[in-house]
């Protein structure tokens, strides 16, 4: 008796299991499929019928065909989304690449070696865990108009001289200026987790090399980077999707619209084309974003989990 | 410890810490001089004082309403976000199949970028004949809803927040519970403990931690909160939808208030700062082991 009831409860749990997770699954799926088909419909599908099937895969024919051809085509050009698309690329590869270039010999510096002030620098940068961007946003903004006058003062005084004609340099509206930006945003968290993943790798390895000889160089290069790659892989993505995914800055900075991010193009497409009644646009525009992060899921899933919950399972 | 020349030391912290420094410490300094006068980005600041603040603290004021909302969206869709993500992670862990697909797919609505969210749902949500949810509305015969009316922002926001934190926190889930000994599931067992009585008095209890750390990160998020308020309401919130953050952009950037918004970037680091170092007092006292 006792054990049929226990087991009774057990399907009665599973089953309910399968239907929640089910019907989550459907939530997380649906959404994908139906922009995906409206991307595909005109704007009178799409109000007359939002669930039904476009015409293109209904009754697909030449012209309903290179209407969406047509549409992706207007998407990617005339509202410019590959430009964000190519953006995003060079903001999010080049912040990236510069902060594991800064954090790595800092991380590795602080976490191997005491000298004056060691600890100090350390806790200097994880103090930076706590600031968050919003209160840098502000004073940040005004920075950037002094060092751009310095920095253009500074151009033209050798470049006046010379006959090289007078340049206005500025930081602002500048692919440079945001990446620099996100840069020392991404400094703190990065140089935390690699220092604490450099101090598990054990001394020994390094003493062995010096004493054949190696000098300290080498021993970063070709035995603590190699030693620290799946923290920098772990570092690289969390900070890639921080990049990828980042709305206030890229905002603030980036006016023209072919240096703008995905995000703030999209956003800014989608709430011109919504006042105009445009979602055709909308959703072609919303398509190519997704389909660009689904294929970087699709090929660095495991690392991305890992990447992403880096950040927690630190505490 | 071996000794590094001083040169090596300069050379490998060096560019980090003038980076670091230079556009990450000194404005974050210099935000609480900023805060201290007026400014409208052109014509020089003028000294006020604690002025700024002592607009911002006035209980009637915009301040204190942004915050009431980021106090909710922290806390209803962080409640409905850790349950729902741990009983997901219970079912897995207790051996539902599949649990590869689960995974990889209810992740995925966190690794989506904010703003293709805030679009995609304000689409779904939309109050014209192509909105998914008001068009089932009507065909059942009933009355649509405005779920983007701004009075209505905030709630309609829950499921959207759900939507992309629930997969993050399963996996934060499973990894602990997958930590958690059969042994102490099969003591359960043997002494007459059902599936329901193992959750609540093995698993939860020895989940304490992650829980903990789930809400020190939905906390600090709710209370940075932008990017999602910012463009379901087409960056024009109202009193009835502004966080911390979109008032202090809209101050800052579209009233070229600056000296009041940067006060308010002020108040949010130093709540912010709250949390975190209380969190951390938690932590030292209490870690749990088995």
């Amino acid at each position: 008796m006792e054990e049929n009831r226990s087991t009774a409860t057990e399907n009665a749990f599973r089953i309910a299991g399968y239907l929640c997770m089910g019907v989550y699954f459907l939530l997380v799926i649906f959404p994908l499929g139906w922009i995906l088909l409206s991307s595909m419909k005109t704007n009178q599908e799409i109000l007359r019928s939002p669930f039904g099937l476009p015409a293109a895969i209904a009754a697909p024919s030449l012209e309903t065909w290179s209407y969406v051809a047509d549409k992706f085509a207007r998407a990617w050009t005339e509202s410019h989304f590959s430009d964000y698309l190519f953006s995003s690329v060079k903001v999010a590869l080049g912040s990236v690449s510069l902060t594991l270039l800064l954090a790595t010999p800092a991380a590795y510096v602080l976490a191997r070696f005491v000298f004056r002030g060691s600890r100090f620098l350390f806790l200097l940068f994880v103090a930076g865990l706590m600031v968050p961007g919003q209160l840098v946003l502000i004073p940040i903004f005004f920075e950037y108009n002094l060092i751009g006058i310095l920095l253009t003062h500074a151009v033209n005084a050798i470049s006046v001289p010379l006959g090289l004609g007078t340049y206005y340099v500025s930081l602002h509206n500048s692919h440079v200026g945001i990446i620099l930006i996100y840069v020392a945003t991404a400094l703190p968290f990065s140089v935390f987790v690699l220092a604490n993943f450099m101090r598990t790798i054990p001394e020994e390895l390094r003493e062995a090399a010096l004493m054949d000889g190696a000098t300290e160089w080498t021993c970063y290069w070709q035995i603590m980077l190699p030693m620290a790659r799946p923290g920098l892989v772990s570092v690289a993505i969390f900070n890639f999707l921080g990049v990828w995914n980042e709305y206030i800055y890229a905002l603030t900075f980036l006016d023209d619209e072919t240096k703008r991010t995905l995000p703030i193009g999209l956003a800014s497409v989608s709430i011109l084309s919504e006042y105009k009644s445009d979602y055709a646009l909308m959703f072609a525009g919303l398509v190519i974003t997704m389909v660009t992060i689904i294929t970087v899921y699709v090929f660095l899933q495991r690392h991305i989990t890992r990447g992403v919950t880096l950040g927690a399972l630190k505490g | 410890m071996i000794r590094l020349p001083t040169r090596m030391i300069l050379l490998f912290v060096g560019p980090a810490l003038l980076i670091y420094g230079l556009l990450y410490l000194l404005p974050a300094l210099a935000a609480f001089a900023l805060s201290l006068g007026k400014f409208d980005g052109i014509s020089p600041p003028i000294w006020v004082g604690l002025d700024n603040y002592r607009e911002l603290f006035s209980l009637q004021g915009p301040f204190f309403q942004s915050l009431l909302h980021n106090l909710f969206l922290i806390f209803v869709p962080g409640i409905l976000m850790l349950v729902i993500a741990l009983l997901f992670a219970y079912w897995i862990d207790q051996g539902l199949k599949g649990a590869g697909w689960y995974r990889v797919f209810f992740f995925f609505p966190n690794i989506v970028p904010t703003a293709a969210t805030s679009i995609l749902w304000l689409l779904i949500f939309s109050i014209t004949d192509m909105g998914l949810v008001n068009s089932v509305l009507r065909y059942l015969g009933l009355e649509p809803i405005a779920f983007w009316e701004s009075s209505n922002v905030l709630w309609t926001l829950v499921p959207v927040m759900v939507w992309s934190g629930v997969g993050f926190f399963m996996i934060l889930f499973l990894a602990a519970m997958s930590s958690i000994p059969d042994s102490l599931y099969e003591a359960a067992r043997i002494d007459g403990a059902g599936l329901w009585s193992q959750f609540i008095h093995v698993t939860l209890p020895l989940l304490r931690d992650t829980i903990a750390t789930c809400w020190i990160f939905i906390i600090i998020g709710g209370l940075k909160a932008f990017d999602l308020v910012w463009i379901v309401e087409k960056e024009m919130p109202t009193s009835a939808s502004h966080t911390m953050a979109t008032l202090m952009y809209s101050e800052a950037f579209r009233q070229f208030r600056i000296g009041y918004g940067t006060a308010m970037s002020v108040i949010l680091f130093i709540i912010i700062l709250g949390v975190t170092l209380l969190s951390m007092r938690v932590y030292r006292k209490e870690r749990l082991e088995y």
